[in-house]
């Protein structure tokens, strides 16, 4: 364990250092996914102004949601970016090399791949989180509630992404199909938390956990639910043994698929 | 006519290729389902809060207008920002470039080619749904919508692949054009009423829809209203002069991008 998690950290440093060579490139990348993100702000600040608080979500509410969604997708996928290309590495028949590696096939395909743009989302989420902070005047149990639901939050996204990029190995072209599940996960968990309610928003929490990465957390936050918690970090443990189950299950089924090629 | 028979050869071998895969049926319906589907879902609830009005729309014409910019996304013309990008930074520009072809027209036609089936597909299907469930609004029931409709239609197409014409372009000239897309892309997608209906923009952002060609790139979202009936040859007028400014730009920032390009063999 201790020796994977010393593989994954060297693996991440050496993705930055090669991300970080191409500079203007990488600022570009950092700075347009920021400003990328603050369209989901401006969309949901105008709604609540339009049609009045809903569910008891303000406007900081919208601003908190943001910053969890976009620091647990910028941690998962900035330095596990890897796992978005798990499609690509099935298909061509690029997986084969971590298969022949030693090391832990999906800290392997994890590290794999670094993603700039996704320095933007954690820079953009931790500002989001802090301005959150000052608006609803946290107090350090709140504050401290903060971090670690991104903690768990990070996790659980994390692991459903797992999950997701897994049925690359069940299907010939899988890069669509993976792109679908992850978006049916992803979108609402960008929509204004207070408007889901009822059957809707028991299916977006145990089935697709899409509340959970930012809805539910903002709500803990707020409430300082400790029912809430309790669910968010039920869900990320079972979220987290299944993804390895499944992906290790998933890996069963791949096939290589070698590419014949000749020539210099 | 060469180009006519080029444009067709070009959609028609794309709408074989993806019928082939009906995976990425599946990703345009999920997204559409994932994005659309959930979004309606919460505004039927939103306006039943406020008693069916928000804004003095109902949500019959906000959730047609919603669908209209969904619908609208599934072609995916803006994939032809993405394919000038990839052209440039592997190189492979220059082979198509060397080919008897307009290169930005045959992209053009790219574009429409692989987003024609699944809108075809998908959007009749959604089009049912939504008709079933929360019926069709009095404003589309009228001559003067479907001719105009088809009018805003045609100009939202030649608009949005000149806008993203112009962000692939980009890349001539910049190592990484995409975070230049992913601005202008959240730009359509705000003043396209897409998340937030137009019924709902505040005065001033309602005059920035109207005005820029972000806007005016998917006007086919204000059909669905009833002051349509007043102000649509306004609004074409409006996509007419986009399209007009928008593919001078793009002519003379090909012509530049042209001279730029360095064939070193390999």
């Amino acid at each position: 364990m201790k020796e994977e998690l010393h593989f994954a950290l060297y693996a991440i440093k050496k993705n930055i250092q090669s991300s970080a060579e191409l500079r203007t490139s990488f600022l570009m990348n950092v700075f347009g996914m920021a400003i990328n993100n603050v369209a989901f702000i401006v969309l949901w600040v105008f709604f609540v102004q339009s049609v009045g608080v809903i569910g008891g979500w303000t406007a900081a509410d919208i601003v908190g949601l943001q910053g969890f969604t976009a620091l647990c997708y910028g941690l998962s996928l900035t330095f596990s970016g890897g796992i978005k290309r798990l499609p690509d590495y099935v298909a061509n028949g690029s997986f084969d090399r971590f298969m022949l590696s030693p090391k832990n096939i999906l800290v392997r395909v994890a590290t794999s791949a670094f993603g700039a743009s996704g320095v933007g989302d954690i820079v953009f989420g931790v500002t989001c989180l802090v301005i959150y902070g000052v608006l609803i005047h946290a107090s350090i149990a709140q504050a401290l509630l903060i971090v670690l639901l991104v903690a768990l939050s990070t996790v659980l996204f994390f692991a459903v992404v797992v999950v997701i990029y897994s049925v690359s190995f069940l299907f010939t072209d899988a890069t669509y199909i993976v792109n679908g599940i992850f978006e049916l996960f992803l979108t609402p968990s960008l929509f204004h938390g207070g408007a889901f309610q009822g059957a809707i928003r028991g299916f977006f929490m145990f089935i697709v956990p899409a509340l959970l990465v930012g809805t539910i957390p903002v709500e803990i936050v707020k409430d300082l639910s400790m029912e809430k918690l309790a669910i968010v970090g039920a869900f990320t443990v079972i979220w987290s043994v299944l993804a390895i189950k499944i992906f290790n299950r998933a890996v069963r089924r791949y096939e290589s698929s070698n590419f014949m090629t000749f020539g210099g | 006519m060469k180009e006519i028979r080029l444009a067709n050869k070009i959609i028609k071998t794309l709408i074989k290729d993806r019928i082939q895969y009906p995976g990425r049926l599946f990703a345009d319906t999920s997204s559409l389902v994932a994005r659309c589907g959930v979004l309606l879902l919460l505004y039927s609830y939103v306006f039943k809060l406020n008693n069916g009005v928000v804004n003095g729309a109902t949500f019959d014409v906000v959730a047609w207008s919603m669908f209209f910019y969904f619908s609208f996304s599934v072609l995916g013309l803006s994939s032809i920002s993405r394919r000038i990008m990839n052209d440039v930074t592997s190189g492979h520009v220059e082979v198509f470039l060397s080919k008897p072809i307009v290169y930005l027209s045959y992209r053009a036609w790219w574009a429409i080619g692989t987003g024609i089936y699944p809108f075809l597909v998908v959007t009749p299907l959604g089009a049912l749904a939504l008709a079933l469930t929360v019926g069709i609004p009095q404003t589309m029931t009228t001559t003067l919508f479907i001719s105009t409709f088809v009018a805003a239609f045609i100009g939202a197409i030649a608009l949005t692949l000149l806008v993203y014409s112009i962000l692939g372009l980009f890349a001539f000239w910049i190592e990484d054009a995409s975070p230049v897309f992913w601005v202008v892309d959240k730009a359509v997608m705000i003043l396209g009423g897409s998340y937030l209906p137009i019924a709902l923009f505040p005065d001033f952002m309602y005059k920035v829809a109207l005005y820029s060609p972000f806007g005016a790139s998917v006007f086919v979202t204000h059909t669905a209203y009833e002051s349509w009936a007043s102000v649509w040859y306004k609004l074409i007028g409006i996509q007419l002069f986009w399209i007009l400014v928008l593919g001078t730009v793009t002519y003379l920032m090909f012509s530049k991008a042209v001279k730029k390009v360095s064939v070193n063999g390999g």
